[in-house]
């Protein structure tokens, strides 16, 4: 599999929550995700995207890095999985997929990006056909891990 | 000086609109998406708009402004996670001003408001 196409999520990951939440993410290393095999978390947000790349990008958090990451953007206390943290995971899940785009374009793989969604609950997660791979990039910050979901089937078509 | 956020995120209104604060400009509302926006035009000096958005997205939003009589000359500012320059050069080519990528820095939205006003 071409894995050219993950660093430029990875760029976007920690650019976004850098820029936006003065979070500094650290990265291990990405994983091919197993069919039935679960993430930790309890929310996530989730881009759809199609063209020359075609699948879905996900962002996972526990409740207390969702939490951080919203008190952090926001300057506001945050003690549940309530409306501001889901609006801002849905945003951080558009900023990681729409940062990604603008250098995959660059690299010739045009994609449109949809809009937001948001699921709650523990350590959910989607399942695609087979012939999708899920890369799982594993971030840190001090409270905790939180994943990147790159489910994408690539047109490699003469690239 | 009234201004207008436009953006399906109520967290990207709330950083843009603290920013904007911070910046001297305290008369401002807001709007979910471009339908929305298309109501409260009357009396506004400058507009920031999102592109994705339900209902009626940034593109289409900013492409009926440039063509309404009573509103096309007002400054639009695009605020969006849409980094691709192909993206931006066609945003540009509909009507927009300057363009902000998500995620930014207060600093990088001043500089490009700067840049609109002192036209
Ligand atoms: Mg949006």
């Amino acid at each position: 599999m071409n894995v050219e196409y993950l660093n430029p999520f990875i760029k976007s990951t920690v650019n976004a929550l850098s820029t936006m939440a003065c979070l500094e993410p650290s990265r291990g290393n990405p994983y091919l995700r197993k069919t039935g095999q679960k993430i930790e978390c309890d929310i996530s947000g989730t881009i759809g995207v199609a063209g020359e790349a075609s699948g879905s990008v996900t962002v996972s958090f526990s409740e207390s890095v969702a939490r951080k990451i919203v008190e952090n953007m926001l300057g506001i206390q945050v003690d549940s999985l309530n409306d501001d943290v889901k609006d801002a995971v849905g945003e951080i899940a558009n900023m990681i997929a729409g940062g990604a785009k603008g250098e995959l374009s660059e690299k010739g793989y045009s994609f449109k990006i949809a809009l937001p969604v948001v699921c709650i609950g523990k350590d959910h997660y989607t399942e695609y056909p087979k012939d999708i791979p899920c890369v799982v990039i594993p971030f840190s910050v001090e409270e905790g891990a939180f994943y990147v979901e790159i489910c994408l089937k690539v047109d490699d078509n003469g690239k | 000086m009234k201004v207008i956020v436009v953006d399906d995120s109520s967290t990207m209104r709330r950083i843009i609109k603290n920013t904007l604060a911070r910046l001297g400009y305290t008369d401002i509302i807001e709007a979910e998406h471009g339908l929305d926006a298309l109501t409260k035009l009357d009396g506004v000096d400058m507009i920031f708009t999102d592109w994705n958005m339900p209902e009626m997205d940034g593109l289409t939003f900013v492409k009926s402004i440039r063509s309404s009589d009573s509103y096309k000359k007002i400054p639009i500012i695009m605020v969006t996670t849409e980094a691709a320059k192909e993206d931006i050069v066609e945003a540009i080519q509909s009507g927009v001003n300057n363009y902000v990528v998500k995620p930014f820095t207060p600093d990088i939205l001043k500089s490009k408001i700067e840049a609109v006003l002192n036209r």
